[in-house]
């Protein structure tokens, strides 16, 4: 009781105004805008005929589409063609052409272990490179090495479908790689790689850089002096690396391959630009496709199959325990962080020749092939690529100028660009105060606000925007708020919730670095908080506030699922990633996939921008994807 | 100017108690130090007064009004934080203009007020410069500029020389003092250096644990030493182990070493020793003096192990069978080491201490080692 009292005094001590607006800014917006929509999803999953059920779960997990085992197991298929080849001197005869088709027909787990298993594996395979790669960038320098770093950059570069395309067009049939093979290399067979194997490869290739920047962070984090002391007693080699280096840079490994796993479930990119280049097939089944169409295609919410409830509640129970386990196990192991003061000479080392040739053995092929998608944007975007067959014939401008003169294009981006400036003025109202409540004030219950604050970073998109329709659809029904009317408004609103966490931790990074006597100081001379925050707190951490915005900002504008499905119930609100997922998917026009990839190296050109100002305004790298 | 009181408060963190049932009264115009190893709750003692933390029991006055639950910000008093807390995006006068903005002072009234604080800790003419391009003396000048400015009722320093090297330390420390007297502004200062707290204090309370182990001058604190952890946390010492063989009721006691006797006394009357009772001796390498007649009380004679020129005077460690003492040792007696030497030390010099209080002390590791 007395406890109670006293924690009651501290309370309210700790709420001065400025304080308690800062709560009340960052409790409305959360519980309206992230918590209720997502609560109300679960109310649809687990309410049968008016009370409490497992019901749709029972239909959902027994239904052979979702769960198959055992699964249709035939993922490599051998087919044979003949093809005339003719001579030189003219003489033509018929050769076999064998095609290894892989990944066509399976193997299918059905939705939810198809997921699971592309998930999975995607982030091992992003773990190993983004591990490795971190290592080399940390510890060697090799000749080119400079290159390589901003190369590594290059694949988080969002092309929302076009990168996925343009893996089609390389795996495809007709496509680069069989162009080389049997043109150039006349190897009598082709290979075409598509379905799940195809996600897994773009999702790999789009996201290892995740590991690799979060990695490459916790090492340069590791005090040199606890290597050093491991030398000096005598480890070497690859002995140091597993005894030290690795246990120490765990931390961002974990926090990495966790993201890796969320933003591979929750992908639609890869299933939509594969459709693209193959129409449908194995690639779309997935967890994430499905609620996507099911939402997509409804005008209201009893259009909705029960089941998109059940696979949305999974999803979110899923990156939601990765987030908490992952936070936990993170904020646990930060002792790399232990020892303080003085500057740290990097560790780099340069290798001997056989290590620098082990070392471009690895980066080139990497970096060229993980930035390929990007450039082959960039080559759709000008150039006849989407319709000339294995290579492009000849420049063509007009994708580009659409950006300019095409109605809808120009409608696309206005929308997108609205949508994220009006939700970055809310997103600095919001971020601001929840980094300042966290990281300064003693309130009971805190460490909520945080979790809220920092998980929708992790919470897919598609679980927003189900939660917006069932919520603000019920809700509002027929009304401005309706999103199955007027999508736009509520735009706004998913993607203040889904991207001001990187406002958020940059403001709290530039807090953590602020000396809380500073404030102290200013109390002390009369000052009150408020006087204090908008005084002294501001105008230290505005670099923060700023470089956070951007990053906010132009993640606003490349924000896909969201876009998508609230989107396609009004597409003259839509933004630019609902237009371009519309040209790809449903590509009728011949060339109008060029359009999308237009509109990609847009958004391209803005990430660079937005990266390389912030990167100058907070005068470091930060590893904005980490947890 | 003002009088502050503590009544019996308590401030917790979690399970550690940072400032245990403290109770004491700073007089009008005084410079008062608190003293006390890392950890023993002097830097928050201050917080409290200051407001900064706020307690968990007990009251604090600002003369007769009790303040206990003010914010900082209305508390006016002036605090030096020991990094300084300069703002880095204001200059130095918008700094030290900061608080009297807040008062919504006028303009001109702010600039003759931060140019006579300037005048008065010898900073004029740095009103433009910004706290990066200030050496640490002159970034401390600020702080205590800044603090001073807003006239208020009390000047908090938290270590503000820590940071500083050694020989600007003692120029800022007489400088502090100086400022302090001209204003005759009431002075809190917390320190962990018993040097610093000696020579700038009207009166220090030593702090151990939380609790107040002694409160007095200096020189009280070092001639009679409440307890046992003001002897040992005040200079160097030697530490003899023995039992109480005569006690008389001026507090006289006569100690039995294993290897000599030796006469000291008890400095306060709450020290219950009886006789028989295993004791330890606090003797300072001062108080040991080189005998010349050979009648004095308190005769030792050993043997010079150990000699270490420390510029004004030696320190040698002397052998009497087992024990060993440390002794200072004019530059002119010519000792060496393997001379024997024979010394005396008055007998209130001999602080006689019951043997159950270095267990109770805090102290306990540094004693060990010293010993």
């Amino acid at each position: 009781m007395a406890s109670f009292l006293s924690s009651l005094k501290r309370l309210r001590r700790e709420l001065d105004a400025l304080t308690l607006t800062q709560l009340v800014i960052v409790i409305v917006i959360l519980s309206v805008f992230l918590l209720l929509p997502i609560f109300s999803i679960l109310f649809k999953a687990f309410i049968y005929e008016g009370h409490f059920s497992l019901t749709y779960f029972w239909q959902t997990f027994t239904d052979p589409e979702m769960i198959k085992i055992p699964p249709e197991w035939k993922w490599i298929e051998w087919t044979q063609r003949y093809m005339f080849y003719t001579f030189p001197n003219g003489t033509r005869i018929l050769i076999p052409i064998n095609t290894i088709a892989i990944g066509i027909d399976g193997p299918d787990f059905g939705y939810i272990f198809n997921s699971l298993y592309v998930s999975l594996l995607v982030m091992l395979f992003a773990s190993v490179l983004g591990l490795v790669a971190a290592f080399i960038m940390a510890r060697y320098t090799f000749p080119g090495k400079n290159v390589v770093r901003v190369l590594l950059f290059i694949p988080l570069l969002a092309t929302p479908f076009v990168n996925a395309y343009v893996i089609g067009k390389v795996f495809g049939e007709g496509g680069l790689l069989n162009y080389f093979l049997t043109e150039v290399l006349r190897i009598p067979f082709t290979v075409v790689l598509s379905g799940l194997p195809a996600v897994i490869l773009i999702q790999t290739l789009s996201f290892f850089p995740i590991v690799y920047m979060n990695v490459h962070s916790s090492i340069l984090n590791i005090d040199p002096s606890m290597e050093e002391q491991a030398e000096n007693l005598g480890a070497h080699g690859f002995k140091l690396f597993r005894s030290v280096t690795f246990p120490l840079s765990l931390p961002g490994l974990a926090a990495g391959a966790t993201l890796v796993f969320v933003f591979s479930m929750e992908d639609l990119s890869a299933p939509i630009g594969l459709s693209g280049a193959f129409g449908d097939g194995l690639h779309n089944k997935l967890m994430s496709f499905y609620v996507f169409t099911q939402f997509k295609q409804a005008y209201s919410l009893d259009q909705v199959h029960p089941s998109a409830y059940v696979i949305s509640v999974l999803m979110l129970t899923i990156a939601a325990v990765a987030f908490l386990i992952i936070k936990k196990y993170v904020s646990l192991k930060q002792y790399a962080m232990l020892s303080k003061g003085g500057r740290w000479n990097p560790r780099l080392r340069r290798p001997a020749i056989l290590g620098i040739i082990a070392i471009i053995l690895f980066t080139i092929p990497l970096v060229v092939i993980s930035s390929f998608p990007q450039v082959g944007v960039v080559i759709l975007s000008i150039s006849d690529w989407a319709s000339a067959g294995p290579f492009p014939s000849k420049l063509v401008m007009g994708y580009m100028r659409a950006l300019m003169e095409n109605p809808q294009v120009v409608t696309a981006i206005r929308n997108s660009l609205t949508y994220s400036g009006l939700a970055i003025i809310i997103t600095l109202f919001l971020g601001t105060s929840a980094a300042y409540v966290v990281a300064r004030r003693d309130i009971p219950g805190k460490e909520i606000i945080d979790t809220l604050a920092t998980i929708p970073i992790v919470i897919p998109g598609i679980i927003v925007a189900v939660g917006y329709l069932i919520f603000f659809g019920s809700l509002f029904f027929n009304t401005w708020m309706d999103p199955f009317i007027n999508p736009g408004f509520l735009l706004i609103f998913t993607y203040t919730v889904r991207r001001s966490p990187f406002l958020t931790r940059s403001v709290y990074a530039g807090l953590q670095q602020i000396h809380v006597s500073l404030e102290e100081a200013s109390f002390n001379l009369g000052a009150s908080r408020a006087k204090t925050f908008f005084s002294i707190v501001i105008p230290l951490i505005a670099a923060n506030v700023i470089g956070g915005a951007i990053l906010s900002f132009v993640y606003m504008m490349n924000e896909v699922s969201t876009s998508l499905i609230l989107g396609s119930h009004n597409p003259a609100q839509g933004p630019i990633t609902f237009l371009m997922s519309q040209v790809i998917y449903s590509s009728g026009t011949v060339g109008s996939v060029s359009i999308a990839a237009a509109l990609g190296v847009l958004l391209m050109g803005l990430q660079i921008i937005a990266i390389t100002l912030s990167n100058y305004i907070l005068k470091q790298r930060v590893a904005f994807l980490g947890v | 100017m003002v009088e502050v009181k503590l009544e019996n408060v308590v401030k917790r963190f979690g399970e550690v108690v940072a400032v245990d049932h403290v109770t004491l009264k700073i007089n009008h115009g005084e410079f008062f130090s608190f003293l006390g190893p890392s950890g023993c709750g002097k830097t928050t003692t201050l917080r409290v007064i200051a407001g900064l933390e706020f307690v968990d029991e007990g009251k604090i006055f600002f003369d007769d009004a009790d303040v206990t639950s003010l914010p900082p910000y209305k508390r006016n008093t002036g605090m030096v934080f020991q990094n300084y807390a300069l703002w880095p995006h204001m200059s130095v006068f918008d700094n030290v203009a900061y608080g009297l903005k807040i008062r919504k002072m006028r303009k001109e009234e702010i600039e003759k007020r931060v140019k006579e604080v300037l005048e008065l800790v010898k900073l004029t003419g740095m009103e433009k410069r910004y706290p990066t391009q200030l050496s640490g003396g002159q970034q401390q000048r600020v702080a205590l500029a800044r603090a001073l400015v807003v006239r208020p009722k009390v000047l908090l320093l938290d270590e503000p020389l820590s940071n500083l090297d050694a020989k600007l330390r003692v120029e800022m420390r007489e400088e502090i003092k100086r400022i302090q007297k001209k204003l005759g502004i009431t002075a809190i200062y917390v320190t962990h250096d018993q040097e610093e707290a000696m020579v700038i204090s009207d009166r220090i309370a030593v702090l151990n644990q939380g609790k107040v182990m002694q409160i007095g001058t200096p020189e009280e604190l070092y001639k009679k030493p409440a307890n046992l952890f003001v002897a040992t946390f005040l200079g160097r010492y030697t530490l003899l182990y023995g039992i109480a063989k005569e006690l008389s009721p001026d507090s006289k006691v006569l100690v039995e070493t294993p290897d000599f006797k030796i006469r000291g006394i008890i400095t306060s009357p709450d020290i219950k020793i009886s006789p028989g009772e295993r004791i330890v001796a606090v003797v300072r390498p001062h108080a040991f003096k080189v005998s010349r007649s050979g009648e004095e009380v308190n005769l030792l004679e050993g043997v010079v192990d150990w000699i270490s020129y420390l510029g004004p005077y030696y320190e040698a460690r002397l052998r009497i069978g087992k024990t060993d003492i440390l002794v200072s040792v004019e530059p002119s007696a010519k000792v060496k080491v393997g001379d024997i030497l024979k010394v005396f030390v008055n007998e209130e010099d001999v602080l006689v201490f019951p043997l159950t209080a270095l267990s109770e002390s805090s102290y306990i590791e540094e004693l060990r080692i010293v010993e």
